[in-house]
């Protein structure tokens, strides 16, 4: 018996060591990671490896750093080390309880609405934060949707006091609801739906067009007010406004599409009104991936929680997209899509398109370093280079296993506490006396 | 199609009403023995060379006979006499056919019969369609069985049925033949109609505490039609042995007190749509006081709270992996919820409620290893023989041993790897789906209309 107290009095001496470390954590400025397998996403693997965060930003990485003095040390032996993953089209912080119009700010009433931004009306207390960051998201696009013009996006980080410390990039793009056929439900009968016969998708494309028109005019006209007192300056138009830096390209706009047809003209449409573009959805791709290739246009996928548009695509049809898509050169990204409870699953989706061609290499880089090409924030984040922000994870085993588990999350270098919602049910019941 | 159709519900409709004072159990209108008989006895298949996942006992590498329809034996190096057609598994994964407890596919027209508030004289069997896509589906995922199922808007809804994905066959060639028949009960938002917005009409029920006293004084209703039958079938029998005389007229027919009497004589299986804990406590209270058959809650999130209780009253959960948040009673919930019912001893299965996640059951189970623990066996478990228990059909299908009916899906992984695609999936001993095969009529096809867009156009007149 005797025997027997030292070591538990260890464990809980330890346990309560290990306690204070992680209260601690949060503060701590620097910390090295020691012997993972680092995959930096771009370079090469680094097995046995350490890296090292420093003021919230990546240090270094390699084979034969030394900690600091002051350095918090994690031993990852046997887990790996990657980027943070990006969800590059979420409502996380947008919509609570889908059915609970109070939880919602997801959709505005009306068809334009450009001026409108999702920063406004993110709430950084939301559930979903907290439960969609466990497989290792550190960023989230979080878009408005409905109508034509949905409003604005962010990019903001999966923690934070506020919205303003969490944000990236605020407004990160623009957005406009291609006009088409109802987006695919996955649903009874999903994918079965009838196309119409007449072509209504280019008369509302001329009606987008018609709009941009009005927009281009407006700031012209305003712009020539300004240098000439002759000429009276339009009235203010916050939505034509809020189009200028899409119009100029200096902000990009995500335009969802989905039909084969639909991506044709959405090609075309982006070419003449010469916008910086980021197509969205895409379910029908990969019957056009050469012509979205030479576009030079990337594509945010969709939850693969779908079935197919058509049947006649093939029950894979939405597996089968990503890897299509890819091997045309086009740059693909995932996301979780319109379900702000599922955001967890994000690698998932990843997991679902290399089980059905997707080189897995490929499959990390779209949900690391692509999208964060794609929103311009490279420079800053996904990947592991040193000086970039320290958004990584810590985790047993390949993230798009859903039987891995990240052990540590690192947000802008803060050691992010994983205990989330679920957890804290969990904590409780399972605790329960069994009768 | 439409014609056809609407005449199949009618006829399904004057059945229906033909067959009420029939136990239910007369889906069995074909014998087992006369549905297997109409394959050749002596088809003989032998899967070779898989790694086995028989639920039931010790996973190994080997060999699956089936004959007819049937396993006929498992093990290694199985010999087989001439004319055995051999499939050569080279080392992929065979495990039982996914069954889903719960599902809404191969319906013909909407799930719910919103005219009432008490529906149970409606019947899923009578409006089967088995040209739904979703049928082929969710062969594709490795599924061979489902429960298809009236909608959740009525405190007691219509009755559900046991299908078996036969994916060709009619509507009545799908039916799972000596499948206990089942009842959808609803509780708590949806019979309330509390999402549905001005849509929702005023009407009682809008409170939980209605919902249950609706079904209850539907029992105390079909307790009196009960007994005034009783009287009467007394006085008629009494009067043929010369005593008192037969009674002017019988006591109304009500094809809906005939369903509710005999879910009080037990003999339908009760799958109640219930999320809130304390609501599904209740509605067991509620079932036991009248000896009600409740054999499984439906989706029943909230169920990790109230284990014991479950555990007590033997009701099973069919539940989700993880769909959660989308209203109130759907919101206190967590993705370790199934994990932790089964490990307090609840039999749960993980179900899918939507013709897509169908197809992704095996993903799903995955899920429960992550959140909540389980191990693979217990993981797998969940999308195989428990809901063959929960469907009362598991002396039929849910684990591969002999003498069980041959519904198997192979994979090229292990099932519950994420990058594991279902290769073939087998009904009754019979190849409903082969991806192989699908790939290559995919390539054809495809070859041959670039061959037509080749070809110089001819005139037509």
């Amino acid at each position: 018996m005797k025997k027997t107290v030292l070591p538990a009095l260890i464990v809980v001496a330890l346990t309560a060591l290990s306690f204070a470390g992680r209260a601690g954590d949060s503060d701590a400025r620097v910390i090295l990671i020691k012997n993972a397998t680092i995959i930096p996403v771009v370079g090469d693997k680094i097995e046995s490896g350490q890296l090292l965060i420093r003021d919230g930003k990546i240090a270094g990485l390699g084979q034969s750093l030394t900690a600091p003095a002051d350095a918090l040390i994690i031993d990852a032996a046997g887990q790996f080390v990657y980027p943070g993953f990006i969800d590059a089209y979420s409502h996380f912080g947008l919509s609570e309880i889908s059915a609970i119009g109070s939880t919602s700010d997801v959709r505005e009433m009306g068809k334009e609405n450009p001026e409108l931004r999702a920063a406004w009306a993110i709430n950084p207390a939301s559930v979903h934060f907290g439960t969609s960051r466990i497989n290792g998201t550190t960023v989230a696009l979080v878009a408005p949707s409905g109508g034509t013009f949905p409003g604005q996006s962010a990019l903001v980080r999966m923690d934070g006091w506020t919205v303003a410390e969490m944000s990236v990039k605020d407004p990160a793009t623009s957005l406009i609801n291609f006009p088409m056929t109802p987006r695919p439900a996955g649903g009874e009968g999903g994918g079965a739906r009838q196309e119409s016969k007449v072509d209504v998708t280019s008369k509302l494309v001329d009606k987008i067009k018609e709009y941009l028109k009005e927009a281009r005019r407006y700031l012209d006209l305003k712009k020539a007010a300004a240098t000439d007192s002759k000429l009276k300056a339009p009235a203010i138009n916050p939505k034509y406004e809020a189009l200028a830096p899409v119009l100029d390209g200096s902000l990009p706009v995500i335009i969802s599409v989905e039909k084969e047809k639909d991506i044709e003209l959405a090609i075309k449409f982006v070419k003449d009104e010469k916008l910086k573009a980021i197509f969205r959805g895409c379910a029908q791709g990969f019957k056009v991936a050469q012509k979205i290739k030479d576009s030079g246009i990337p594509v945010i996928l969709d939850s693969l929680y779908v079935g197919p548009t058509d049947p006649e695509d093939g029950y894979d049809a939405p597996f089968r997209n990503a890897a299509e898509l890819v091997k045309a050169g086009v740059m693909i990204c995932f996301s979780s899509g319109d379900d702000s409870t599922f955001g967890k699953d994000l690698p998932y989706h990843a997991a679902r398109a290399v089980a059905y061609g997707l080189d897995h290499e490929e499959a990390v880089k779209a949900l690391t370093i692509n999208p964060a090409r794609i929103f311009g924030v490279e420079a800053r984040m996904g990947s592991l280079e040193a000086g970039k922000e320290a958004d990584l994870f810590i985790t047993t085993g390949d993230p798009l296993d859903a039987r891995s588990e990240v052990k540590h999350l690192f947000i802008g270098g803060r050691h992010i506490d994983m205990k989330n919602y679920w957890d804290n049910l969990y904590e409780k019941y399972k605790d329960r006396p069994i009768k | 199609m439409k014609k056809k159709i609407i005449l199949l519900a009618l006829i399904g409709l004057l059945s229906a009403a033909g067959s009420l004072a029939a136990a239910p159990s007369a889906t069995t209108r074909k014998s087992r023995t006369t549905e297997t008989s109409e394959l050749p006895v002596e088809t003989r298949l032998l899967l070779k060379n898989g790694h086995i996942i028989p639920i039931a006992g010790e996973n190994f590498d080997g060999d699956i006979l089936i004959v007819g329809t049937k396993i006929a034996r498992l093990g290694k190096n199985l010999s087989v006499e001439a004319g055995t057609e051999v499939i050569d598994l080279k080392g992929q994964w065979v495990m039982p056919g996914i069954i889903d407890s719960h599902s809404h596919i191969a319906i013909e027209g909407d799930v719910n019969e919103m005219g009432n508030l008490l529906t149970p004289e409606v019947d899923i069997r009578d409006v089967i369609n088995p040209e739904d896509i979703n049928i082929f589906y969710a062969l594709t995922g490795g599924v061979t069985s489902i429960h298809t199922m009236h909608g959740s808007a009525n405190p007691i809804g219509g009755r559900g049925i046991v299908l078996k994905l036969r994916w060709g066959a009619d509507a009545d060639g799908l039916i799972f033949e000596g499948a206990p028949r089942t009842v959808k009960w609803a509780l708590g938002e949806n019979p309330k109609q509390s999402n549905m917005g001005s849509a929702g009409k005023q009407r009682y029920p809008k409170t939980r505490m209605g919902v249950e006293e609706s079904i209850r004084a539907e029992f105390e209703q079909a307790k009196d039609y009960m007994k005034s039958w009783d009287v009467y079938d007394r006085k008629v029998r009494e009067a043929k042995t010369g005593k008192g005389s037969v009674p002017p007229l019988p006591p109304r027919k009500d094809y809906r007190l005939e369903v509710v009497a005999n879910i009080l004589r037990g003999k339908y299986w009760v799958r109640c749509h219930a999320y809130q804990a304390e609501e599904m406590a209740s509605i067991m209270r509620l079932c036991k006081e009248y000896g009600v058959k409740l054999a499984a809650f439906e989706h029943g999130l909230e169920g990790y709270r109230i284990t014991n209780e479950l555990v007590d009253n033997k009701v099973a959960v069919s539940t989700f992996a993880d769909f959660w948040a989308y209203k109130w009673e759907a919101y206190n919930t967590m993705p370790q919820s199934a994990a932790l019912m089964v490990k307090r001893g609840v039999l749960v299965a993980l179900n899918s409620d939507d013709a897509e996640r169908m197809r992704r059951l095996n993903l799903d189970a995955a899920k429960t290893i992550r959140f909540g623990g389980l191990t693979e066996l217990e993981a797998l478990k969940t999308i195989t023989i428990n809901p063959a228990i929960i469907l009362g059909v598991d002396k039929f299908t849910g684990t591969l041993e002999a003498g069980k009916d041959a519904d198997i899906a192979v994979f090229n992984h292990h099932p519950l790897d994420p990058y594991t695609v279902c290769q073939m999936t087998l009904v009754d001993g019979k190849v409903y789906f082969d991806r192989a095969k699908y790939l290559d009529d995919r390539r054809k096809a495809e070859e041959a209309k670039a061959a037509e867009a080749a070809k110089p156009k001819e005139k037509k007149d």
